[in-house]
């Protein structure tokens, strides 16, 4: 589930602050805050200050109320809607974004390359939200079960419908097993008794599928 | 013929999972979206919108926003850079002296930042004189409606659309005698069904683009549109005199909603023209909630009959549509709606189904996945079930009977008449989806619920709806095979593939269908295939990813391109081995002869040195291969609270031959969105009924399917090799969800043993169904 902001205003010392520290993806970023050129105001949301700021455009600003996930990042091991969390009040946290989650050395994140594996997308747009949601989730709990990860992708929007493949991809990371919301049967695989193909007589130039003894195989 | 003799080929690549070409960027994060990319010395665009549904500016004051420092430019309809008209036949202008639904353009802004555009915006100073309005396409039409153009009379819309329809308007589907047919029916029906609330498609990313002016009247636009083709043609028919150059990346959802954006479009050409300088215009949520395309409104007077087999033998009525407040080439819709009507029920012979098309003071209305089909099929099979209902039916045989066959004919929306080519085995899909589903043992006859747990009834509902503008529309494509190039001359790299061809990705992975069949044509790595960047300019014609013409269009004309190249190839290695090309054979880059393959030539000596073997194909516009789908569902409806939730799915279609095994599915499940399965549940559209203003201004209150309100889906997929192009597949997404709003509307007045006929069956209209409210 995405919260809205990871940081309680109470207590904030931000009228006395003039600069804070984040550190994102691993790296310490520090801002002077104020209203001057370049400064980081008190009313910068942490999606402008990823998108605008810091070139950082994997996670998308869409509904800008907190709704829909699109924008959500990780702060502190919490997943939050970084359009509704104020920049100034991330002093000192370890910011995540998508842009984090590809080792150097180890490549892909599980979830994103089971995100592939198992096409959890369409177009894309509300992915990157969706993969930071779920690996919170999965930091926190390494085999979550099917509802549990549902009910953590609740806040996540996706109005293409990849959900059947996103929860597929995250249940097989789980282990979960008989999860499987969507089944596709393909009539072919029901023909009882098929006409095997006879590879001489019907040579498809385009089909490689067949191996004959002049094969380069 | 059994579905068993047909010949399934087994590709090396079609038919089976290939990650799409874009799958690393997207799950990285690095996959560009419009937002994300900007110009240098880019200013931003705002708009200042009318509060009034209907109104004349009588006074309008920008001194207090030019004055503000960093608005670069303040433009209103009195200093226009020239005058950017709308709607097909034209009917208004981008910015006038007048507004014709709450949130319609006044003025635009470019300033050097969006926080400085935004505070202009609200200090522009207008005064109005509010002028009668009217919401609905009914009140539209009744004598003494407020008018809204000169150009409309009555605000009824001119039919036909020439570009659609080049043998003239076609509106009507006239044939037989109706009246006859009718009077000797064994079963008659005749109501009134709307489906009006105008739903949102909502994709995830608002419509946004930006463009640059290059003088000359010449500007080249980036957007965030599905189509670089469609934009390009819309956006130089209405900025006069004017060259458009239109580049896309990917579409964060479109769902046939984003194409050509002129509103956004033409005001930031139109900035951009003044400023000199590149300007960028994103609707916020909430101006794309509240101003931006949704679904046509949809209302059918109408009588139907059949005789006693069940098969419809006479349609005769009057398809009303609400467009809104502009017109833009609805009248395709349209016809497209009519032909869909005539694939559900192909055995009709006796037709008179009447179109209108109205203006009023509601947002604009335009291309939603469905494209017409929906709005008319929600409201056309509740009549059907009306008949199925008199007859004591079961809607699973009458579907199968009067549903398009192999020569059945049909007018399609360009008015001329075509015969099916398509599967021989559409009834038997249908069946076999139905078995799956269960609906033998579910289906207990109409208003009969399939069980009851205390007050939870279950009911089950199906649908079936097809589609022939899987082949629209003139399509060209050039595959270029490129040699290895390697300063040692040494030889031994192979050649790659290039496909040029403009198509834009918005989910649905045909760009590297794409990509993907010319592998298979090559007989080598998908991997070694790439496809050129969408843009109007440096690509062959191509009118982008609608109606699911993708894979057949793009197909066919990607294909015939690699087919030449490859046959240039062969010809090039013919002289080269010194062997007949019909000896020969390719595979990997390498051609060999068939019967010594240690014979054998890199396609990358073929060439002269540093020269690509190009090839060329085309896919020429026809309607003749209708596609289908049948949908099923089973809902529980709460008696006391009137609540439905959705317990399970099941989709089946022949598809010709699946050319990507999850793409497809993926196509089946995404009827469930973008304003398709929900607008019978949940997604209400409620209006402030004194400005007719969708209430929603943001996602907080637009309802949506969450991932845990998701039901199980089961599809079926038969691959009958349709004569379609060399793959023989159909394309199925822009209906894989048409039918299933008035498939539910049909589960819930079987669940609650009451007729439920208002879209969509939110609580309130359940329990007034039920005589509870």
């Amino acid at each position: 589930m995405v919260t809205e902001s990871a940081v309680s205003p109470k207590g904030s010392k931000l009228a006395t602050r003039d600069s804070i520290t984040l550190t994102i993806n691993g790296r310490r970023f520090k801002f002077s805050v104020g209203d001057g050129t370049g400064d980081v105001s008190p009313a910068e949301t942490l999606t402008e200050t990823l998108r605008k700021r810091l070139q950082m455009t994997g996670s998308k600003e869409s509904c800008g109320v907190g709704a829909c996930g699109c924008c959500a990042v990780i702060v502190n091991g919490d997943a939050v809607a970084a359009c509704m969390t104020l920049t100034v009040e991330l002093d000192g946290k370890n910011i995540t974004t998508i842009e984090g989650l590809e080792d150097a050395t180890k490549g892909l994140d599980p979830i994103q390359q089971a995100f592939i594996d198992e096409y959890a997308f369409q177009c894309g747009f509300c992915t990157p939200g969706i993969i930071m949601v779920a690996k919170a989730l999965f930091m926190k709990k390494a085999q979550p079960t099917p509802e549990e990860i549902k009910e953590a992708l609740a806040g996540n929007f996706c109005r293409c419908i990849s959900h059947y493949t996103v929860l597929r991809a995250l249940n097989k990371l789980a282990g979960n097993k008989n999860a499987e919301l969507s089944t596709i049967v393909r009539a072919n695989d029901l023909v009882q008794d098929p006409i095997p193909l006879a590879q001489e007589l019907y040579p498809s130039p385009y089909a490689s599928g067949h191996v004959c003894k002049h094969s380069l195989d | 013929m059994k579905y068993r003799d047909i010949k399934q080929p087994n590709y090396r690549h079609v038919g089976k999972y290939s990650p799409r070409k874009e799958a690393k960027e997207i799950v990285t994060g690095k996959a560009l979206f419009l937002d994300d990319f900007s110009l240098p010395h880019m200013l931003f665009g705002r708009t200042k919108r009318s509060p009034y549904p209907h109104a004349k500016i009588v006074k309008i004051d920008t001194s207090a926003a030019e004055a503000l420092e960093g608005v670069r430019a303040v433009i209103t309809h009195k200093n226009a850079p020239f005058l950017a008209a709308l709607g097909w036949p034209v009917h208004r202008l981008v910015l006038e002296s007048r507004a014709f639904h709450v949130g319609d353009q006044v003025a635009i802004v470019a300033a050097d930042t969006l926080e400085i555009a935004d505070e202009a915006v609200d200090l522009i100073k207008v005064e109005y004189e509010q002028l009668p309005a009217v919401f609905t396409a009914v009140d539209a039409l009744k004598e003494g409606a407020p008018q809204l153009y000169e150009r409309f009379p009555g605000n009824l819309v001119d039919p036909g659309c020439p570009y659609f329809q080049p043998d003239g308007p076609f509106w009507q589907v006239k044939k037989g005698d109706p009246d006859k047919a009718i009077a000797e029916a064994d079963y008659v029906a005749e109501d009134e069904i709307s489906f009006s609330k105008m739903p949102c498609p909502a994709a995830p990313e608002t419509p946004s683009v930006i463009v640059r002016f290059d003088g000359n009247d010449h500007y080249t636009v980036w957007a965030s549109s599905q189509s670089s083709h469609i934009m390009k043609l819309m956006m130089q028919a209405y900025v006069p005199g004017s060259v458009i150059d239109v580049n896309t990346f990917n579409v964060g959802g479109s769902y046939g909603n984003k194409q050509t954006m002129l509103n956004a479009a033409v005001s930031a050409a139109m900035l951009a023209n003044v400023t000199k300088r590149p300007v960028k215009i994103v609707l916020s949520k909430a101006e794309s909630l509240m101003t931006y395309e949704v679904r046509l409104g949809s209302t059918i007077k109408a009588t139907m009959a059949a005789n006693k087999e069940g098969i419809v033998t006479a349609v005769k009525g009057d398809w009303l549509v609400d467009v809104g407040c502009v017109c833009n080439s609805t009248q395709g819709q349209v016809g497209v709606g009519l032909g869909e009507a005539q694939l559900v029920l192909a055995k009709c012979e006796n037709w008179f189904l009447d179109s209108h098309i109205a203006v009023t003071n509601r947002q604009q209305a335009g291309i939603v996945r469905g494209y017409g089909g929906q709005e008319l099929n929600s409201c056309l099979e509740k009549l059907l079930c009306a008949i199925m209902r008199e007859g004591n039916f079961n809607p699973l045989d009458i579907f199968k009977k009067n549903y398009v066959s192999h020569g059945d004919k049909y007018l399609w929306r360009d008015g001329r008449t075509y015969r099916s080519r398509s599967s021989f085995f559409f009834p038997e899909v249908i069946q076999e989806t139905a078995d799956r589903f269960g609906w033998s043992e579910k289906w207990k006859g109409w208003f009969k619920p399939t069980s009851m747990n205390g007050t939870k009834a279950r009911g089950v509902g199906m649908g079936v709806i097809g589609n022939c503008d899987i082949q629209e529309d003139n399509t060209e494509a050039i595959v270029r095979i490129i040699p290895s190039l390697e300063l040692s001359n040494a030889g031994g790299g192979s050649s790659t593939v290039i496909v040029e061809c403009d198509i834009t990705e918005s989910g649905m992975g045909q760009r590297s269908n794409a990509c993907k069949v010319v592998a298979e044509v090559f007989n080598c790595p998908y991997e070694w295939v790439s496809i050129t960047d969408p843009g109007s300019r440096n690509n062959p014609s191509n009118f982008g990813l609608c109606g699911s013409r993708g894979t057949i269009t793009t197909g066919k004309a990607v294909t015939e391109a690699a087919l030449d190249a490859k046959k240039k190839a062969m010809e090039l290695a013919s002289i080269k081995l010194d062997r007949p090309v019909d000896q020969l054979d390719m595979r990997d880059m390498v051609i060999y002869v068939r019967d010594t393959p240690e014979i054998s030539i890199s396609v990358s000596k073929l060439a002269d040195r540093e020269l690509s073997i190009v090839g060329y194909g085309k896919h020429v516009e026809k309607f003749d291969c209708p596609s289908c789908i049948a949908v099923f569902i089973e809902v529980e409806v709460d008696l006391e609270t009137g609540h439905t939730e959705v317990l399970k799915l099941a989709g089946g279609t022949d598809i010709g031959q699946i050319i990507d095994s999850k793409a497809l599915e993926m196509q089946l499940h995404g009827g469930i969105g973008s304003a398709c399965l929900d607008t019978a549940i949940f997604e209400d559209c409620s209006l402030d009924p004194s400005t007719g203003r969708l209430l929603a201004s943001s996602m907080i209150d637009y309802k949506w399917r969450t991932f845990n309100e998701i039901p199980p889906y089961d599809g079926f997929v038969m691959e009958s090799q349709i004569d379609t192009f060399m793959f023989k597949a159909l394309g199925i997404g822009e209906i894989s969800g048409a039918a299933l709003a008035s498939a539910a509307l049909m589960a819930i007045s079987n669940a609650i043993g009451a007729d439920v006929k208002e879209y969509p069956a939110t609580p309130a209209v359940v329990l007034k169904a039920l005589g509870k409210a």
